[in-house]
């Protein structure tokens, strides 16, 4: 299943993050901080730090966008990167315009990859405001669906799900068994907002699910499958 | 022992009787003379009746044995046995005139009561029927009101009366409910029934006890009839009798109670909408069989009161759609084929659709005659237009302009006319085109038939048959054999609806065509004949209308329909109330929805929609609260 392996990996990798931030980060610190409080952030510089992964068209694409990941040390699939895509309001997966990449960066006052990663702990630390998480969930539907069309697929859908909600929603694993054998192909925006809705409201026994709310069908058929499945 | 007791009791009974009889003079003469000696007879008769009841009756051990005797005797009597009743009034009367009465025998008398029926009705209802203990209980009940009136003192009638229903039916409802309704309910038992309601009417809380018992009984047996899909051919008969059962149950047993009235109509709502959809469509096929030609067995008056008690029905069905549906389906048929009994049925039929449902469910129905009638003006016209023409032809054409949008949309088919034919409609489309233009004529080949002559061994003969028989058959003007397949591709006949064409043909009753080898069905590799040698008594043939009857395809694509135009008029209802409210929780939208939707609908289909439309950008959820709709402009 791919979603496992890329929980999993993203789980690694964090910790490898982590790792690898303390070896190569904890000896420049000292540098890095005077560079901080010294130099204030250039613009200039942002432009040339952009230029560094874009292509000819002025946009980051898949190539530049993986050696940017590589440079920050972050796998593509990690999260923090759809925290960072929301941060520069990109609206397409893998693609960076220099207006959204000098606008963001601005924001973040970075310049440098060295900047940014100081910033990796703070853009993961915007996912536990649940508020903002709100944002970033629904963000993300836009900036993963394919831009002709209405939906999701749900192949999609269900990697974003996983990478969104799989640490923190204790069944997601039985929705996502739900959808994969569900005939559902796509899934709306109504059903993706609702889920986030979901995981919060709902407790894991489901006993507190109000068959005559306004959850989509979607949502009623999985309570049905999951109660039907538990009482066997 | 016995003996002692009854010479005993005579002497008692005869002083008394003395006693009485003076008494009795007394309070004659007192009355006789009121004047003179009303003191005296007062004192006279008071101290008397003082006295006889010092002496006598307040000896207790007197006193018990003859209210005792009483008892017995009354028992005897209740048992079947002949009894001295005068005896028994004189004593009665007398305990009552020395006002003992109520302390000394009614009490006693009302507690024998008591046990007695207890014991009478727990045993009766074991061993007896229902209508056989109905009938005892009138008895006895009967009985016991000739006792009062014969000799028990008035006052007692109301708790006597009382005591014997209380344990001869009050004690037993359910029970004789549970036991004897539903057959007697299954066997029309007018007069138990009858008795049934007057003794329940009786007893406090009986008739609520009858009512419960009464609507489930109409419902299970209404959910039998709706319920089994076997037995639909027969389910609106017999949801008619039933019906007819009912309503003179109700009118001759329950007094036209107006509660089991109403319990009537709830129950026959209820089952009917069990089974959804179905019955709707077997009520408007009924219809159909009762307006269509050849429908000999009513008169007009009958076949009236028919379609008045199929209102009746019709009027409990909540998804009025599927019958709209099928009836249109029908009554086009009817129209087009000429085989609708009589107009003036079918127009009554419709002003009752229109009464019961309104102007808008039948103005499609009204378009379908109003097309019919103006067709046949158009016939005329054309008729004299033809008559200018400097060629005829030889072939008669009647057209039918059928308004899009009134009739059931067919299917367009293409098939492939003769020359004669196609001449013939071009002729009347310019005709048509000119009178009205800018209108698209579209021919509908499945509707057509036609009248064709043909010469057999026997002699000449009319074949009165559908378009696609004709097709086939003027291929045999040309051939004399031919295959499947080349009838096929001659005349360009959906390849289903050409299997049943031929069958109809070469194997139906009137076998015009030989199909080699013989066979009830149709292969692909079969041939066909003419038939030279066909005999038939009749001069002009009707070839089994094949239109006539409804495929399983056809049925299939009418409730489909139905269920298409629901999803819209769902749609439409919601963005109506959401265009309305502008924001609205979802439990307000969803109730409000039923109350606009005339037909059923699960809540799980509503979501669906409303789901559609938030997908479709025509509303969005709160982004706060996702129990809150907000309409999108």
């Amino acid at each position: 299943m791919p979603v496992k392996k890329k929980r999993k990996s993203s789980g690694s990798d964090d910790a490898g993050l982590r790792k690898c931030k303390i070896t190569s980060f904890c000896r420049p610190a000292t540098p890095g901080r005077l560079i901080n409080s010294e130099d204030h952030f250039s613009s200039k510089k942002c432009l040339s730090w952009f230029y560094e992964y874009a292509g000819p068209d002025e946009v980051v694409g898949p190539e530049g966008m993986e050696k940017f990941c590589e440079d920050i040390g972050v796998e593509p699939e990690n999260i923090v990167m759809l925290v960072l895509a929301w941060k520069l309001e990109a609206p397409n997966m893998g693609f960076f315009t220099k207006e959204e990449w000098l606008k963001g960066m601005t924001s973040l006052q970075c310049d440098c990859n060295e900047r940014l990663q100081e910033k990796l702990d703070y853009l993961r630390s915007q996912l536990n405001d649940a508020a903002v998480f709100k944002n970033i969930y629904r963000y993300a539907f836009d900036f993963a669906r394919d831009k002709d069309q209405r939906s999701l697929d749900m192949d999609t859908a269900k990697s974003m799900l996983a990478l969104l909600l799989g640490r923190t929603w204790p069944l997601f694993p039985v929705f996502h068994q739900f959808l994969e054998q569900s005939r559902y192909k796509v899934m709306n925006k109504d059903q993706w907002y609702n889920i986030l809705e979901f995981s919060r409201t709902v407790q894991a026994d489901l006993s507190n699910y109000d068959e005559d709310g306004a959850w989509p069908v979607m949502l009623d058929e999985f309570v049905e499958w999951h109660k039907v499945r538990s009482a066997l | 022992m016995e003996r002692c007791w009854q010479d005993h009791c005579r002497q008692t009974i005869m002083i008394r009787s003395i006693f009485l009889f003076l008494d009795r003079t007394y309070v004659l003469q007192n009355s006789l003379l009121p004047s003179i000696c009303d003191f005296c007879g007062h004192s006279y008769r008071d101290t008397g009746l003082e006295l006889f009841r010092t002496h006598i009756i307040s000896d207790r051990a007197v006193q018990t044995r003859t209210v005792d005797g009483i008892l017995e005797q009354i028992e005897r009597e209740r048992n079947g046995e002949a009894i001295d009743r005068s005896l028994l009034r004189n004593l009665l009367s007398m305990l009552s005139d020395l006002q003992v009465y109520k302390d000394s025998f009614e009490q006693k008398f009302l507690m024998d009561t008591n046990r007695l029926y207890a014991a009478e009705g727990q045993r009766l209802m074991q061993e007896r029927e229902v209508p056989e203990y109905l009938h005892h209980v009138a008895r006895r009940l009967e009985e016991e009101n000739d006792r009062v009136i014969t000799y028990l003192d008035q006052s007692t009638q109301k708790p006597l009366i009382t005591t014997v229903e209380k344990q001869l039916l009050g004690e037993h409802l359910t029970a004789i409910l549970q036991k004897g309704l539903d057959s007697l309910l299954d066997e029309n038992r007018v007069t138990e029934l009858a008795l049934l309601y007057q003794l329940f009417s009786k007893v406090k809380g009986g008739l609520s006890v009858l009512l419960q018992h009464w609507k489930e009984y109409i419902k299970n047996f209404g959910g039998t009839i709706v319920g089994s899909p076997e037995k639909d051919k027969d389910m609106v008969q017999e949801l008619l009798d039933f019906k007819d059962k009912i309503d003179h149950i109700i009118q001759t047993c329950f007094q036209k109670n107006e509660s089991f009235l109403n319990a009537m109509k709830e129950s026959f709502e209820n089952f009917v909408n069990k089974r959804p959809n179905k019955p709707a469509e077997l009520i408007a096929k009924y219809v159909d069989s009762k307006l269509r030609a050849g429908n000999k067995e009513a008169t007009d008056e009958e076949l009236e009161r028919i379609l008045d008690k199929i209102m009746i029905i019709f009027r409990f069905i909540h998804g009025k759609d599927v019958f709209e549906a099928f009836y249109k389906k029908d009554l086009a048929k009817r129209l087009l084929v000429g085989k609708s009994a009589s107009v003036d049925a079918e127009k009554s039929m419709l002003s009752k659709l229109k009464h019961e449902c309104g102007a808008a469910f039948t103005s499609k129905l009204e378009g379908m005659f109003k097309d019919m009638e103006l067709s046949k003006d158009v016939m005329i016209q054309f008729k004299q237009y033809m008559q200018n023409q400097s060629d005829p032809g030889n072939i008669e054409l009647t057209v039918n302009i059928l308004t899009m949008g009134y009739w059931p949309s067919y299917t367009p088919m293409e098939v492939h006319l003769p020359s004669e034919m196609v001449k013939l409609q071009e002729v009347f489309k310019t005709f048509y085109l000119g009178k009205h233009s800018g209108r698209k004529l579209q021919w509908q080949p499945t509707l057509g038939h036609a009248v064709l002559k043909a010469e057999f061994k026997e002699g000449k003969k009319e074949l009165q048959v559908s378009l696609f028989q004709t097709l086939v058959l003027l291929m045999f003007n040309e051939g004399e054999e031919f295959t499947m397949q080349e009838i096929r591709s001659a005349t360009g006949i959906e390849d289903g609806e050409l299997r049943r064409t031929l069958q109809s043909l070469a194997c139906g009753k009137a076998r015009v065509l030989n199909k080699i080898p013989r066979g009830k069905d149709v292969e692909d590799g079969d041939r066909f004949c003419f038939n030279a040698d066909f005999k038939h008594k009749l001069f002009r043939i009707k070839i089994n209308q094949i239109q006539m009857k409804e495929t399983v395809e056809e049925q299939v694509s009418t409730t489909e329909r139905v269920f298409q135009d629901r999803q819209y008029q769902i749609d439409a209802a919601i963005v109506r109330v959401m265009k309305m409210r502008k924001t609205l929780s979802h439990t307000l939208l969803v109730s409000e929805l039923y109350n606009q939707l005339k037909f059923p609908v699960k809540p799980g289909d509503l979501k669906k929609r409303i789901e559609s439309l938030i997908d479709r950008d025509y509303m969005e959820r709160d982004k706060e609260s996702p129990n809150q709709y907000h309409y999108v402009a």
